[in-house]
């Protein structure tokens, strides 16, 4: 394994039962991240991108294949260890924004950090604010989330994401909810957050915002179908 | 009224499609409204109702106090509310604004008389009888079901013997034949003629449980009664009721009727003296209505019956609080629907009105399962507050006031329940439920359903102290020491006077009863007494030590007594200490002496004298040489359970002192044998009557119980409240911890998608139990901080109900504490296990 591997997937298959139906989700996917890239992930709608994602964010298990995270194998884990690497490994940026109404911008950054045992106060303190400062939202950090607009509740679930210094930053159509204009703010955020080191791993079906990526991973039937420059994939499916 | 009726029908189709929300709400509510429509079928028949009779509101009682039964001196506070025969006809003769004033006898009890229809070959029974006046019916107003009532032509000395039987008593023991009017009973073995029968509905000029059987006039007494008091001056033992003139002013006459009074006490004996000289002006009559007639039960069940009221409103409120949390989770579930309405133009007035309808729809199903609840609650109360009495005038079967009451009730807890969760669903923005759950909003209703939770809380830990408290006081109270054997001992009340015994005859009666007795198998002792230890009774007399002063007004001289035989000390277990008990050689002819118990020594001898060879006497110095203190036993609770051991003195029977006794020879007479068995005594009863029918046929068995049993009866209204207290305080409990459950359980659902985000951010399954479980744990907390210094607040109310126990019991805290904490910790745990147990992945596809 190159030691600049972060995410080994092989053969990872995802089967829901419903009744006596079964649902083939993703159907042996192959895909390695290395550390520092920005791949976007993009496919059409129900092609199972949203269920690798979740299973990448260890929010879910695969029915079958390997996950190697940071060169240990995660598929299996149990729900302990899963909430601990998810905790400490990645960060996690939906596309609804999925902050808490009842906690300020400060506590809504703070919360992963509150998970961790043993992490003092102040530490949280200081890295919810480098975080928030990071995003330019320092001066919300008392509001509530409905105080603030679509844009600003994004940028607040990025320092959140940031707050416990991950592995890797999984975006989840994280501009979906957005106008034009603050989409392209946030992806211009993560495009820094990238060019600072971060590695990322966005979904998207939005072509412009998948441009934004170094690589692109085009999924289809659960399957990965192709890689590389968006433009060029979709000349090869529609060819 | 067409929008009412489609507003009902609305709300009868949304109630019939959530039957569970449904079942639960009108159970809830049953409990509730049935819970407190029983306690009120008690209050209304207890304290409201008045007695059956014509106007019910024109009669006034004279007194307001429940003294019972014979006074021999003054009244306290020189209130009178017991009277003289002869000051009755003074006040009756000099009172025109009575249309009629009757008087009543005080003391009512089963066994007062005896009875045997003359005609038949029956067995004589004891029954109970009073004696009235002879206007006595006519002042109710009544009317006879069958023959005729008393008049005051009965009511003169020498006039025909007759008596009126009790409607309850003639379908009881005779089977409603009608040949019992004009037929001659024995009572008390004298012929008296049963001229009538009173009307269905009438059970006397009290609430009883021992109503009279028959109704006698009351110069009958001298004939019936050997230790007569009519003639008697000094003895209040009557009660006066009369119905006053339409226009009297009830001041003025209380004044008069008061003058009155002090003109008759100037002459009589116990006003002849400087303190009885000085509490003359002092003495008066206070007018109180009478409707309810004479008040003594309800003085006897008010502070029970009322904090039992208070404690069904909590329970009530608590379960309102309950259904008000289900009717805005619903409410809350049903925004989309309401906003769609809002959208399509309705008014929020209009949102509320079908609101509260449905509310009220609710309300009056559990006020109907309420009834079925009442009635069941209703029996279960009458079993508890007045065991062994069917002759209580008291049913279960729903009366039109308690419909009325329940209904009402109904109403009130639809408004309570129903008003907030209106008003909130109402004030939801339409723009803001149409558009989604996207966009976290706080949100205003969970704020009132945790102040419910936390009301909630705090109402069960009052209820919890109070039942804790109570019933703590109660175990005390019946686990004390006092001071005497129960077990294998039986009591038999007996009335010798009613079966025709003079005073010469009883010497030889006592003998032949404590020789039959002994040779029935199994018992081992015999004792025969006045009355026994803690069955209700108490005689009691001012002592005078020989060599002392004459005591002033306010020395506290009085001392209980009672009249033994000389193995009754051994039989309850009372141990001599010094000196003799009382023995066969103490009888009517030797020197007059008495046995003290501890108490009396304490009181009367302070300094360490010593009480053997001391005199007494009951009549002031003059008499302080007649009785002479031969022994001295061990404590025991007589009279009061609740209070400490009184000064008591034991005499022999048939020992009559000259000065003292004033010519009572009531106290000769033995009312109880007590019976030491050498094991359980079932089938003692039979041999017990056949025994005593043996000796005289006429000698019947007033009342049979075991001493135990006798005690155990003492502590009847304790516990009624304790037992009720605590089942209504675990109601509490559990319509607490359920709401506790049902908001926690909505949380969840509602902040699942909140729960998954925290997965996904690196929360635990431990992380998601505790958090869940601290916010119940918080609202159980913020309930115990407001409930704790409201119980202590309450306690103050429960403090005369308390025995041994302080208001502030930290045991009691602590368990209702534990008892709430720990249910509170079973409600939040199910829920936060099911919330740990969600799924992120589609905890966050919901969001």
């Amino acid at each position: 394994m190159a030691t600049d591997t972060m995410i080994q997937i092989e053969d990872l298959k995802k089967i829901f039962y419903t009744d006596e139906i079964e649902t083939h989700a993703l159907s042996g996917v192959h895909l390695n991240i290395n550390r520092g890239e920005y791949v976007a992930m993009s496919g059409p709608s129900g092609c199972g991108k949203s269920t690798l994602l979740s299973i990448i964010g260890l929010l879910d298990t695969p029915t079958g294949g390997s996950y190697t995270l940071n060169g240990k194998a995660v598929a299996n884990l149990n729900f302990a260890d899963r909430s601990r690497i998810r905790n400490q490994e990645i960060g996690f940026i939906f596309q609804s924004f999925n902050l808490i109404g009842d906690l300020t911008v400060a506590e809504n950054v703070e919360l992963p950090l509150t998970y961790r045992a043993g992490m003092p106060a102040t530490e949280r303190k200081k890295r919810v604010q480098e975080s928030l400062e990071r995003v330019n939202m320092a001066h919300r950090m008392r509001h509530y989330p409905a105080q603030l607009s679509g844009g600003q509740q994004q940028r607040v679930a990025v320092a959140r994401a940031l707050a416990g210094s991950p592995s890797i930053l999984l975006a989840d159509e994280p501009t979906g909810n957005l106008d034009s204009k603050n989409g392209e703010a946030v992806m211009k955020l993560l495009q820094e957050l990238h060019a600072e080191g971060a590695t990322i791993c966005m979904v998207t079906h939005d072509p412009r915002f998948a441009a934004h990526a170094e690589r692109q991973v085009h999924l289809f039937d659960g399957k990965v179908v192709a890689e590389g420059e968006l433009n060029r994939l979709l000349a090869e499916v529609e060819g | 009224m067409n929008g009412l009726m489609q507003d009902v029908t609305y709300a009868l189709r949304q109630l019939r499609k959530a039957p569970g929300f449904t079942l639960t709400a009108v159970l809830t509510l049953a409990l509730g409204i049935g819970a407190n429509a029983a306690i009120f079928t008690l209050v209304h028949a207890v304290l409201l109702q008045n007695l059956p009779v014509s106007d019910p509101k024109s009669l006034v009682r004279l007194g307001d106090k429940d003294d019972c039964c014979v006074m021999g001196g003054r009244p306290e506070n020189e209130g009178y509310s017991l009277f003289a025969y002869d000051l009755y006809k003074h006040l009756r003769d000099s009172a025109p604004e009575f249309e009629q004033l009757a008087a009543m006898q005080a003391g009512v009890s089963q066994g007062a008389l005896t009875a045997r229809r003359g005609a038949s070959n029956s067995l004589s029974k004891a029954s109970s009888g009073e004696f009235v006046s002879g206007n006595y019916f006519q002042t109710f107003g009544l009317q006879s079901y069958a023959g005729r009532l008393l008049l005051p032509s009965d009511d003169v000395a020498g006039a025909p013997m007759a008596a009126v039987l009790s409607y309850r008593a003639w379908q009881r023991d005779y089977a409603m034949d009608p040949s019992v009017v004009g037929s001659i009973f024995e009572l008390n073995t004298h012929p008296v003629t049963v001229v009538g029968i009173t009307p269905p509905s009438f059970y006397g000029d009290r609430m009883t449980d021992t109503p009279p059987d028959f109704y006698l006039p009351v110069t009958m007494e001298p004939i019936l009664d050997p230790g007569a008091l009519l003639k008697r001056p000094e003895a209040s033992w009557l009660y006066v009721l009369g119905r006053v003139k339409p226009g009297t002013q009830i001041g003025p006459l209380q004044e008069k009727m008061s003058g009155l009074l002090r003109d008759w006490l100037i002459p009589q004996k116990v006003y002849q003296n400087a303190d009885g000289k000085k509490a003359l002006p002092k003495s008066h009559i206070v007018l109180t209505p009478g409707g309810v007639g004479i008040a003594n039960m309800q003085a006897e069940y008010r502070s029970g019956l009322e904090l039992l009221m208070g404690i069904s409103g909590l329970v009530l409120l608590i379960a309102c609080a309950n259904i008000a949390n289900l009717v805005l989770v619903r409410g809350m579930a049903r925004r989309a629907e309401t906003s769609i309405r809002m959208a399509l133009g309705a008014a929020r007035k209009r949102i509320i009105r079908q609101m509260l309808t449905e509310s009220l729809v609710l309300a009056c199903l559990g006020g109907v399962a309420g009834l079925a609840v009442s009635y069941a609650g209703t029996r279960m109360l009458l079993a508890l507050a007045f065991p062994d009495s069917p002759g209580l005038p008291i049913h279960a079967s729903p009366s039109l006031p308690m419909l009325g009451f329940a209904f009402g009730l109904s109403l009130l807890t639809g408004l309570i329940f129903g008003i907030a969760p209106a008003w909130i669903t109402s004030h939801s923005e339409p723009a803001e439920s149409l558009r989604g759950a996207n966009r976290s909003t706080r949100d205003s209703a969970s704020l009132l359903q945790r102040s419910l939770v936390v009301t909630q809380a705090a109402l069960s830990l009052v209820l919890l102290v109070g039942a804790g408290l109570l019933t703590r006081s109660l175990n005390k109270l019946e686990h004390q020491n006092f001071g005497l054997q129960t077990e294998n001992r039986v009591v038999i009340h007996i009335s010798p006077d009613n079966a025709g015994y003079k005073p010469d005859q009883l010497q030889a009666l006592y003998g032949e009863i404590e020789d039959r007795f002994r040779a029935l198998p199994g018992v081992e002792g015999v004792g025969l007494s006045l009355y026994t230890p803690l069955e209700g009774d108490n005689w009691g007399e001012g002592v005078t030590i020989q060599g002392r002063p004459e005591p002033g007004q306010n020395d506290h001289v009085g001392a209980s007594w009672d009249r033994v035989t000389p193995d009754f000390f051994q039989v309850i277990g009372q141990r001599i200490l010094r000196g003799r008990g009382i023995t066969d050689q103490d009888t009517g002819t030797s020197p007059i002496v008495a046995v003290v118990n501890e108490t009396f020594v304490k009181k009367f001898f302070p300094n360490g004298e010593d009480p053997i060879g001391a005199h007494f006497g009951l009549d002031g110095v003059k008499s302080a040489g007649e009785i002479e203190i031969v022994g001295v036993v061990s404590d025991v609770k007589y009279v009061n359970p609740r209070e400490a051991v009184q000064a008591m003195y034991f005499r022999p029977f048939l020992q009559h002192a000259p000065l003292s006794d004033n010519a009572d020879v009531r106290s000769l007479f033995a009312g109880a044998i007590m019976l030491q068995m050498r094991g359980p005594s079932e089938g003692l009863e039979a041999q017990v009557r056949r025994t005593l029918a043996n000796i005289n046929p006429n000698l019947t068995v007033v009342n049979f119980n075991t001493f135990g049993g006798q005690i155990e009866g003492q502590f009847t209204q304790e516990k009624l409240i304790a037992r009720l207290t605590l089942m209504f305080g675990m109601l509490a409990l559990v319509l607490a911890s359920v709401g506790l459950y049902g908001v926690t359980a909505y949380t969840v659902a509602r902040r699942t998608p909140e729960i998954g985000i925290r997965m996904a951010l690196g929360a635990g399954r431990g992380n998601v139990v505790s958090m869940v479980l601290r916010e119940a744990m918080l609202q159980a907390g913020v309930g115990l901080a407001i409930g704790l210094p409201v119980a202590l607040l309450c306690v103050r109310f429960l403090k005369t109900q308390l025995y041994g126990t302080g208001g502030q019991d930290p045991v009691v805290f602590a368990g209702a504490i534990v008892v709430l904490v720990v249910s509170a910790c079973v409600a939040g745990l199910i829920p936060a296990r099911r919330a740990a147990s969600t799924d992120p992945v589609k905890a966050l596809r919901t969001e």
